[in-house]
């Protein structure tokens, strides 16, 4: 048969070409395992080795006495893969989490599809879970695949809505942000920063550094190793010691009872800020709970506006508290003195063709400069600024902080506007304006623009000779930004004292006699071509050795000697009666406001 | 001593020693591939259940009484199983295509109590005894090539059944059978060698360009195929020929294959390798290529592979068995491992020499060539040679048919071994 013929030749081929093959079989396993053999050796490694990154607890928020304002708690979230809600059935995971926690089936499902159709990557089954849900999770871990306990650090406001302006809040980072931020701060999805307030202003410090470990997992993802590599510590965050007391933060809340407007108040002569209050306010733990949409709107729509930080973002014209710098910057530029006695007042002023009325329309008569502070006469202050220029004014608010950012640090500060001869010459045009713009700022009005803070800062560097050189938000800090010198001489500022003084002993600002010790201070009644006009109040106590000078703003209250005037009267008095610190609590504000937080 | 011996089947005692030793390797790999990972991990238990072991355990010692059983049977009436053996098979793969559950998107397996029947494995031993009986019976024809285009149609028609299912690694192993048995029947040695480099050219050529899109695959195999040319001491004008034939069918598949509609490519590239929509076959072979390659010369060694012991590596207690053999034994254990299975391969070539029955030797081949095929195919998928398709390694890989087809077929080589002075 033709099977004999050939058997040892065919015998030989099949051997040569099986063994030809093991060849290829085996030089090309000796490339895998002898050549290659790093490259795939660090690609396992590099399989089962993930870098976690973990975030660093943000640092507490205190008062100057060291009550916490703001701290973290443990969150969790029980959360679900997306893919888990394709399965309904009976005995799927998603069906025994359900019964387990007794969640109402219909809703619950509704709320996850809703949840998926917007794209979120892992579905949130249980937000914020306790304790006991999350230890019936963590034991049952091999029996329900696909679900996780995301937990981390939130924020929580411990006073609620006392601290809402000043200290702000945090939220979830935005990729807006994140793409603005310096490389080294290292944003990721999710992560929390600071968005308003002291909050944002000191975000650097609060933050801290996450860390980086490295950690082994299997396949799924689970981590199996038992131990980890730190490849970056996590920094956390550092404490921030405000300068702020919570007492006395509280009695100017109280006192302030809701209506718009804000009162600040700084120490003499280390610029701390003792209390800023705005109002009305909101509970920032909001921020980071689940809002209804309704609520949501009703706070955002509120025509009193919560949201708005009178402290430091909201301006207003300054009105008669400029009154003062209109006095220092003559006197200064000797077109005047503190006996000059001017044309006296009927009730208004004619200049060219319009009269501008004083706010006495009866008429203060003479009045020499002293006088004329006390009783706030604008017809003396449209004669004095007659006699100045426009620049010269602008100098001289200017030396007190105003015209521009008085901090530099908070996101949400306002400069305000203290118009130069070059500002109007853009605005209106060269000869566009002439000197009636003189009659309006002389008495804080036209387009001067101020903060709370600026006229509160105003008060302190009248107090303190200018040796206040800015508004210090951290106990035992300096400015974020330092003024220079005042450019005024010390009788100036001696006589500017003592003439406000009389302003709460003899003139408008009687009202700050409630403080029990002498006051000095200027009210202001600033028109408002929106509505009525709104109420100033600035002054500083004890007049003869200042300590504390407070800033206050109503909102269309009317006139300020009645309606602020009593506000910083009142404070003063608590702060005289319990100190800078505030120790001695009221019993009636002892235990903290948290009942608008998160529970 | 002697009477243990006699316990022991009779036959070539060098297939046994090695079957008896790729039987305790494979639970050697699979108490691995189910014991947790040792190191420093917090790990009770591994993936794959240690079920898995015990049921090998069940199915080697059920092997053992097959190879035993089969080599002792009397070979006289085999030749008359043939034809029922091949319509038995082809009932039961047709069953598989109409009743068969569907399982991972294929139809493969019939349920019977708590095990499932592969029927596409037990028909390459149907198979393989027809085609032996078949051309064992045509012994001195008068034309040889007819004789295997035959033998080729009897061996289509299972073998479109199982791509249909579908599972073409298996299904190219009838292929595989067919080539090594015709060849042994007597094919002229040209006639292969022309219509296989045909073959071969335009399926490299059409593999590298549009499934890896790079060409030097063809080029390599084109100096390989001078170079048997050369060595077949084959005239000039001949080997020319045979080239220029090559030349042709390796540069016509662009030019046939670009004149397709890409949804056209899309679907035969489909039908060739029905994985290739999957997500993950891309993951598998990288895996299976990171665990051997970081086995390096010895290995993570024993129950030490992350590959394995952290589930990076798919299917490693079936179809990637070999990658753990890599990964925790290095390239001296898969070296060792290859050894036994080109012993058992060439000690089959080697019976199917000095047996004289044309049936018998025939038989040998085509065991042969099911060991051949099936240890480089899985080994070459394991080690990135060849795209992903299911094929398991013989007598190592978990599984019942496996382990009892290929004891089946062990016993069928010893027993023809131990006969080999039969008339």
């Amino acid at each position: 048969m033709a099977f004999d013929s050939a058997l040892a030749w065919r015998g030989r081929v099949l051997r040569g070409v099986i063994i030809l093959v093991f060849a290829i079989i085996v030089l090309n396993l000796g490339v895998l395992m002898i050549v290659r053999h790093d490259q795939y050796k660090a690609q396992a490694l590099d399989n089962r080795q993930v870098s976690f990154r973990m975030r660093a607890p943000r640092g507490r928020i205190l008062d100057r006495l060291g009550a916490t304002i703001a701290d973290n708690r443990f969150y969790a979230d029980i959360t679900i893969s997306p893919g888990s809600l394709k399965e309904g059935r009976p005995d799927s995971t998603l069906d025994r989490l359900l019964t387990w926690f007794s969640l109402p089936r219909a809703e619950t499902l509704a709320d996850l599809t809703k949840q998926k159709e917007r794209g979120r990557g892992r579905l949130v089954l249980v937000p914020d879970a306790s304790m006991a849900r999350i230890a019936a999770v963590e034991e049952r871990r091999a029996d329900l695949p696909g679900v996780q306990v995301e937990s981390r650090l939130v924020r929580r406001y411990l006073f609620g809505q006392l601290f809402a302006h000043l200290v702000g809040y945090v939220g979830e980072v935005d990729q807006d942000e994140i793409d603005k931020a310096p490389p080294e701060m290292d944003y990721k999805q999710r992560d929390f920063i600071g968005k308003q307030g002291v909050e944002a202003a000191f975000e650097k410090t609060l933050r801290g550094k996450p860390g980086l470990k490295l950690e082994e997992v299997n396949a799924s993802g689970r981590i199996v190793g038992r131990e980890s590599v730190w490849l970056q510590p996590v920094v956390a965050g550092e404490d921030l010691r405000l300068s702020v007391s919570v007492p006395l933060q509280m009695e100017m809340s109280r006192l302030l009872a809701g209506r718009p407007g804000c009162g600040i108040a700084i120490a003499i002569p280390s610029g701390e800020v003792l209390a800023a209050a705005s109002s009305p306010t909101f509970d920032p733990n909001i921020m980071l709970a689940s809002l209804s949409e309704k609520d949501w709107r009703a706070l955002a729509d509120d025509p009193a506006k919560p949201f708005f930080n009178r402290i430091l973002q909201a301006t207003y014209p300054p009105g008669s508290l400029y009154k003062a710098i209109t006095s220092l910057a003559a006197l200064r530029a000797g077109v005047i003195d503190t006996s000059s006695v001017l044309a006296p007042c009927s009730g208004g002023y004619r200049f060219g063709s319009r009269v501008f009325r004083c706010w006495n329309h009866g008429g203060h008569g003479s009045l020499n400069l002293t006088g004329a502070l006390a009783h706030s006469c604008d017809v003396y202050y449209y004669q004095v600024g007659l006699k100045l220029d426009i620049d010269t004014l602008h100098d001289a608010a200017v030396a007190f902080g105003l015209g521009d950012d008085c901090t530099g640090v908070f996101r949400e500060e306002s400069g305000g506007n203290v118009p130069t001869s070059a500002w109007y010459n853009e605005r209106l045009g060269k000869g566009g304006w002439n000197r009636s713009v003189l009659l309006n700022n002389a008495i804080g009005q036209g387009e001067l623009l101020v903060t709370p803070l600026q006229m509160a800062l105003l008060a302190a560097r009248i107090a303190s000779d200018g040796r206040v050189t800015g508004p210090v938000f951290v106990h035992g800090g300096a400015p974020p930004k330092e003024l220079p010198p005042l450019p005024f001489s010390r009788q100036d500022l001696a006589w500017c004292r003592h003439a406000l003084r009389r302003v709460v002993d003899a003139g408008t600002g009687g009202a700050a006699r409630a403080a029990g010790v002498p006051v000095a201070g200027k009210t202001g009644t600033a028109q408002n071509p929106h509505g009525d006009d709104h109420a100033w109040f600035m002054c500083f106590a004890p007049a003869h050795n200042p300590e504390v000078a407070v800033a206050v703003i109503l909102e269309n209250a009317g006139h300020g000697g009645s309606q602020a005037a009593p506000v910083a009267g009142e404070w003063l008095k608590f702060y005289f009666e319990h100190g800078p610190d505030g120790q001695v609590l009221p019993d009636t504000t002892a235990a903290p406001d948290t009942t608008g937080g998160v529970s | 001593m002697t009477r243990l011996a006699a316990l022991l089947p009779r036959g070539d005692r060098r297939v046994l020693v090695v079957y008896a030793l790729l039987l305790l390797t494979s639970l050697a790999i699979l108490w691995s591939v189910t014991e947790p990972l040792r190191g420093p991990y917090n790990l009770t238990e591994a993936d794959v259940h240690k079920g898995v072991f015990w049921r090998q355990v069940l199915w080697v010692a059920i092997g053992w009484c097959a190879m035993a059983g089969t080599a002792r049977l009397p070979l006289r009436h085999l030749a008359n199983l043939a034809w029922p053996g091949y319509a038995v098979t082809v009932l039961l793969l047709l069953v598989v295509l109409v009743a068969a559950p569907e399982v991972a998107g294929a139809r493969r397996w019939i349920p019977i109590g708590p095990f499932r029947l592969q029927p596409s494995e037990f028909g390459k031993l149907a198979c393989i005894v027809l085609l032996a009986s078949f051309l064992s019976s045509r012994a001195n024809p008068r034309s040889p090539a007819r004789t295997a285009g035959t033998a080729l149609v009897l061996i289509l028609v299972p073998m479109m059944l199982v791509m249909r299912e579908p599972d073409l690694g298996t299904s190219l192993c009838y292929l595989a059978i067919w080539l090594g048995m015709v060849f042994w029947y007597g094919i002229s040695g040209l006639f292969l060698l022309t219509a296989g480099s045909l073959v071969a050219s335009a399926v490299i050529m059409f593999y590298s360009e549009s499934v890896a899109a790079i060409a030097w695959p063809w080029g390599i195999y084109l100096l390989l195929l001078m170079g048997v040319l050369y060595l077949s001491r084959l005239s000039m004008l001949t080997s020319v020929l045979v080239l220029v034939l090559n030349l042709v069918s390796g540069l016509g598949i662009p030019l046939i294959w670009d004149h397709f509609e890409s949804y056209q490519q899309s679907r035969i590239l489909t039908f060739f390798d029905p994985s290739r929509d999957a997500t993950g076959t891309g993951y598998q072979a990288i895996q299976s290529r990171v665990a051997i390659g970081s086995g390096g010369l010895f290995g993570t060694h024993y129950l030490q592979g992350t590959q394995k012991g952290l589930a990076f590596l798919p299917e490693r207690h079936t179809d990637f068995i070999f990658s753990v053999v890599g990964e925790e034994l290095g390239l001296v254990g898969a070296l060792l491992l290859l050894a036994m299975f080109l012993v058992l391969i060439l000690q089959a070539v080697e019976i199917a020499l000095t047996v004289r029955r044309p049936f018998t030797s025939l038989m040998a081949v085509g065991i042969a060539s099911y060991f051949a095929f099936h240890i480089v195919v899985n080994v070459s998928i394991t080690t990135g040679l060849m795209p992903v398709t299911g094929l398991p390694l013989p007598l190592v890989s978990y599984g019942g048919s496996n382990i009892l087809v290929s004891s089946l077929m062990v016993g069928l080589l010893l027993n023809i071994s131990g006969r080999q002075y039969d008339a």
